[in-house]
């Protein structure tokens, strides 16, 4: 073998190895002659054991390594997946990774039958980790130390409740809120769904203790006005810049005692009450508002100084300017939040033409005791208590209309519903009719949904299709769709149930910190069912609206597992396997093809290296792939170590003989084991050898394959979603490279490989062993018929 | 927003408006030529059978293969891009070309029958024609020159009342293309308000349908009727005095049957239905009877003239 062929990483002129055979108590013995395989072997030392797992064995290894000063360690016996990590242990005082084991149980002798057969193949296994090993080098564990803190993006009920939670487990916690008050929208609706009450709560009774911890936890620092300007990511921790507006008021002196306010001569319409009232430019949100100051709002300032005049504690500057907070976290939480529908999408429910239209969020502000009117239940137009009020379900929702929200928003028939059951309570004479599509009201909202019907609360079912004046009133054209009769109501109030969508804040995020988004543009999980509350970039997670529509309930919950999640890898530490990427500096040329190549996000630029983060790397190997300058090296499966293992299956192939190399990812291997543990058979032809992905492969590891006399070449990955395509472009270039080599293609197959599904993989491997003989038969004709036409 | 050109045009003749309304064509005419917009006609054109395949007379195939042919023609006098004056051409047009490229068997057959024929040169190749890029309305390419069109306006009809009847056809077909909401595009109101006139943004049954349903308003007519009269009670009750219209079905709906739909409800309804492109024409000072061709209307046209003159002068009728 040539060495220079392989790769800068030539081994020592002479490494010493101990091969040490396991019998395994008969599993391997009895189908795989020991004695012949070990005659076989070209190593220092070679030894058989009993049972190799067994302690006094281990200790025997540790022994033999120790006397005879092996460099490296072959451990021929049961599948890695089993005993690989103990026994790395036990090569001490090796290092763990100057081990290699060759299976020849669950893939030997557990599948074959014929003993002269089976010892080939064990040989062949043995030799191919033995020359693996030659290239394999020392590497260490990465422990990743996370910085104790983490900044929390939006400080609603998400955003606090998680906060609390870090702040509880000695994390310090930054709250980073865009706008003047914590409370988002929460603090908004007055009053809110129980799963266990048939009553309303109210929603600031709730909230408000929770404000009032956070705001006084040494843990919490509460960061209004701010938004997140720029990120910048390393392993393990985040530089964020945040932006603080000036907001020309000095957040320390301001008394909240509101004389400015009774001067200032600019009026605004008050976004916080829905635009259904005025403030001034100088304005506190809401009384309870947390921080308790006012701020000024510069778009709408006219720098009178009226209120300047007027303040007993200088707190107002009006040549205040910007500021710029550095922070270190060590984690990112993502509670941005969502916002409404913009009804403005459906003009024919005339949201923006009549006063009397109005959405469920401008209708708890109504209702609300501290809202424009407060809280009478009184129409916009003309101040008057409303005889009926109509609620369109589904506005916006479920909707396929061109920027409509094709899902359900989870929560607006509760909404509807407790506003329903509220208006009836204090208004007994007024008339509250349903439009609905579905009334969804799941596990225990289900009775309270019984309980508001008993208010008499009445339900229509059908979608309306629009609104129009007559005279002071309004009329709902709806088709009653259980009767199939088409109705004019005509009410005082329209009230639409808008869709949620995620919030601009939640946008401007993902786009600042590299988060994915759904479809529906909302962060998107790792994995809804399995991982939850994380995103695909580590360190960040996601919780409450911002991840999708849900209630109160669902959102604390989740608060509380990002806060878990945080927690383990800022408490409990990582330790990683090394076995991940790694680039070198001198050869890399910053074009960033392995950024936009990795779908995990584990490259990033930083101080003008490429890095890559231990934790989300995969080790999978595509960023080799697109990488043209050889800048990247998988630490443990090195070009050398695949070339060397290649070498090693398919070193004395005698002439008749016919090898098959299956190369499978992780889940393939686990199937190949199964496939011996149920004692399935396959052709001796093949030999599973384990890669991280296929798209670790290149066309240059496949064609040196065939040029070592490879018969056939089997790839097998479980089709993961995020991979699969860079799968199929893999598969499509080999097939391309082998076509260009005029090697036939059906000499290579590709497999989508499922742990379960083990009697498949069988299957396939019985089916490829017969396509390659045919196939090689063809060419056997072609040669004999090419070299016959030269006689 | 799509891009919308303003030369390379095809004007795709219209059945309906030749027959019915041919004023409409010859408006067109007036203000592209004013605009400076490059254009052409072929008398090689044909019909898109839209009328006929949905009133089911022809099915789907043939009225492909017609478009297929009339993509040829717009090739080979070098204007590929169509600009329709009624809607049903628009949305047909749109339709046959995304089967055509996105259905092989179907293009496959369709040339292979302009082979038979002895036309290979009409032969549609995958992508000749792109239902966004190629394939517009009259009154999108007029959208796209409001602001020169506010600059040529020489006739003041601010006395009037106007509200639109956007085509179905137009918004409601192809949602992707449509300019604007596709319940509420505004493309006639940004127009007329380049006129200076004043609009009515909303009136109740303003998304409905005119009713006129291809041959429903002959084999349904009582059904096809109620759904007009429902949009003229809406329009009297708004004071409209002017329906603008972008298809010559909605305007014949609405125009022809006028009075026979008063006569049966007892009111007397005397709203004029001028298509955009007339209504522009009048504005930028076009002869009425030789330009905006206001002799073929049901509905007199003639009080809105009387107006204009009272208020301008210099208009000559």
């Amino acid at each position: 073998m040539n060495n220079g062929h392989f790769s800068r990483y030539a081994p020592k002129s002479s490494i010493d190895i101990g091969v040490f055979l396991c019998k395994c108590g008969g599993n391997i013995s009895d189908t795989v002659d020991i004695e012949r395989l070990s005659s076989s072997i070209d190593a220092k030392v070679v030894k058989e054991f009993e049972n190799l797992c067994s302690i006094k064995c281990q200790k025997n290894i540790r022994d033999i390594i120790l006397e005879e000063e092996l460099d490296r360690a072959v451990i021929a016996a049961c599948s890695p997946i089993t005993h690989e990590k103990t026994f790395r242990n036990h090569v001490a005082p090796l290092n763990p990774y100057l081990l290699e084991m060759a299976n020849i149980r669950e893939q030997c002798s557990w599948v074959h039958s014929d003993v002269d057969k089976a010892t080939d193949k064990a040989i062949s296994l043995t030799n191919a980790a033995i020359e693996r090993v030659k290239y394999a080098r020392p590497l260490d564990t990465i422990i990743r130390k996370t910085k104790k803190s983490a900044a929390v993006i939006g400080g609603g009920i998400s955003g606090i409740t998680t906060a609390l939670s870090l702040a509880k487990q000695g994390i310090k916690v930054h709250i980073i809120e865009k706008s003047p008050t914590v409370g988002g929208n929460m603090i908004k609706i007055g009053k809110v769904f129980s799963p266990e009450k048939l009553a309303e709560e109210c929603a600031l009774c709730l909230f408000n203790p929770l404000i009032n911890e956070a705001v006084q936890h040494k843990n919490i620092n509460i960061i209004t006005n701010a938004e997140l300007k720029s990120s910048i990511r390393k392993t393990g921790n985040f530089n964020l810049l945040v932006e603080r507006k000036a907001t020309y008021v000095k957040e320390d002196k301001c008394t909240a005692c509101g004389n400015c306010t009774e001067v200032c001569p600019v009026d605004v319409p008050n976004e916080w009450n829905e635009k259904l009232m005025m403030r001034k430019a100088i304005y506190k949100p809401f009384p309870q508002s947390v921080p308790d100051a006012y701020t000024i709002d510069k778009e709408n300032c006219i720098k009178c100084g009226k209120c300047v005049k007027v303040c007993a504690m200088n707190a107002i500057n009006l040549k205040m300017k910007r500021e710029l907070i550095p922070l270190d976290a060590g984690s990112v939480v993502i509670a941005t939040g969502h916002k409404g529908f913009d009804l403005k999408k459906r003009p024919e429910y005339g949201y923006c033409r009549y006063e009397d239209v109005i959405t469920q969020m401008e209708l708890a502000r109504i209702m609300g005791v501290n809202g424009p009117t407060n809280g009478k239940l009184l129409r916009p137009s003309d101040g008057k208590i409303p005889g009926r009020v109509v609620m369109i379900q589904c506005a916006g929702s479920r909707d396929d209309k061109p920027e409509g929200k094709r899902y359900c928003s989870k929560v607006c028939c509760m909404v509807a519903l407790k506003h329903a059951s509220f208006i009836r309570h204090y208004y007994p004479d007024t008339e509250i009719i349903i439009c609905y599509t579905d009334m969804r009201t799941p596990g225990m909202y289900e009775n309270y949904f019984r309980y508001v019907q008993s208010k008499e609360v009445k339900l229509l079912r059908g979608r309306p299709g629009e609104i129009f004046n007559k005279g002071d009133n309004l009329v709902v054209r709806v088709e009653d769709t259980l009767n199939g009769e088409l109705t004019d109501i005509e009410t005082d109030i329209v009230v639409l149930s808008e869709a949620m969508e995620p919030s601009e804040g939640t946008l401007k995020v993902a786009e600042t910190l590299n988060v994915g988004l759904t479809e529906d543009l909302f962060i998107k999980e790792k994995h809804p069912k399995i991982r939850p509350v994380t995103t695909d970039v580590e360190g960040i997670y996601v919780c409450g609206t911002a991840q999708g529509p849900k209630d109160i309930t669902e959102s604390v919950s989740q608060a509380n597992a990002a806060a878990s999640k945080v927690s383990e890898i800022i408490n409990g530490g990582l330790e990683i396997e090394p076995t991940i990427a790694e680039i070198n500096h001198s050869r890399c040329s910053m074009c960033g093809n392995c950024i936009s190549a990795c779908k995990y996000k584990a490259i990033y630029m930083y101080d003008e290296h490429m890095s890559v983060d231990p934790v989300s790397c995969t080790g999978c190997g595509i960023c080799i792939s697109k990488c043209e300058h050889n800048a990247v090296e998988i630490m443990g499966q090195t070009d050398a170590q695949i070339h060397a293992m290649i070498y090693g299956m398919l070193k004395d192939k005698k002439d008749d003989e016919q090898r098959i190399l299956a190369f499978v990812d992780y889940i393939g291997y686990v199937a190949s084991d199964n496939m011996g543990i149920n004692r399935i058979s396959y052709p001796e032809s093949v030999r599973i050898i384990r890669i991280s992905s296929i798209n670790r492969l290149m066309p240059k590891h496949i064609m040196f394959a065939f040029e070592n006399c490879a018969d056939g070449i089997f790839l097998g990955e479980y089709p993961d979603d995020i991979m699969y395509p860079a799968i199929q472009e893999k598969v499509h270039e080999i097939r391309s490279e082998l076509i260009k080599n005029s090697i036939d293609p059906d000499r290579l197959m590709y497999y989508k490989v499922y742990a379960p599904y083990f009697r498949g993989l069988a299957n396939k491997l019985i089916e490829f062993d017969k396509q390659v003989s045919k196939a090689l038969d063809k060419l056997e004709a072609v040669l004999y018929k090419a070299s016959s036409k030269d006689l | 927003m799509k891009k919308i050109p303003d030369k390379d045009i095809l004007l795709f003749k219209s059945c309906l408006v030749n027959v019915e309304y041919p004023g409409v064509e010859s408006s067109t005419k007036f203000l592209f030529d004013k605009l400076g917009i490059e254009y052409i006609t072929s008398e090689k054109q044909s019909c898109c059978t839209g009328l006929g395949h949905y009133a089911d007379l022809f099915d789907q195939f043939s009225t492909s293969a017609l478009a297929a042919r009339n993509f040829g023609i717009a090739r080979e006098e070098g204007h590929k891009n169509l600009a329709t004056l009624c809607a049903t051409c628009y949305a047909i047009l749109k339709k046959s070309a995304n089967i055509l490229n996105k259905k092989d068997d179907v293009r496959n057959r369709i040339n292979k029958i302009f082979e038979d024929s002895n036309i290979p040169d009409l032969t549609y190749n995958a992508e000749d024609m792109d239902s966004r890029d190629n394939i517009f309305h009259v009154a999108e390419i007029l959208f796209n020159k409001a602001g020169e069109i506010e600059d040529l306006v020489e006739i003041d009809l601010s006395g009037f009342r106007v509200a639109s009847h956007h085509a179905c056809h137009y918004c409601k077909v192809h949602h992707n293309d449509t300019i604007g909401n596709v319940r509420d595009p505004m493309v006639i109101e940004t127009l007329a308000r380049a006129c200076g006139v004043e609009i009515v943004e909303w009136y109740d049954r303003k998304t409905s349908t005119c009713g006129n349903g291809f041959r429903q308003r002959y084999m349904n007519k009582e059904l096809s009727f109620l759904v007009t009269s429902e949009k003229l009670i809406s329009l009297k009750e708004n004071k409209v005095d002017i329906l603008l219209h972008m298809c010559p079905n909605c305007q014949l709906q609405f125009d022809r049957n006028q009075k026979v739909i008063g006569e049966s409800l007892e009111v007397e309804f005397n709203i004029v239905c001028l298509n955009i492109s007339q209504f522009l024409a009048l504005a930028l000072g076009a002869d009425p009877y030789r330009v905006v061709g206001v002799q073929t209307h049901t509905v007199p046209v003639e009080p809105v003239l009387d107006k204009i003159k009272q208020i301008n002068s210099c208009f000559e009728v």
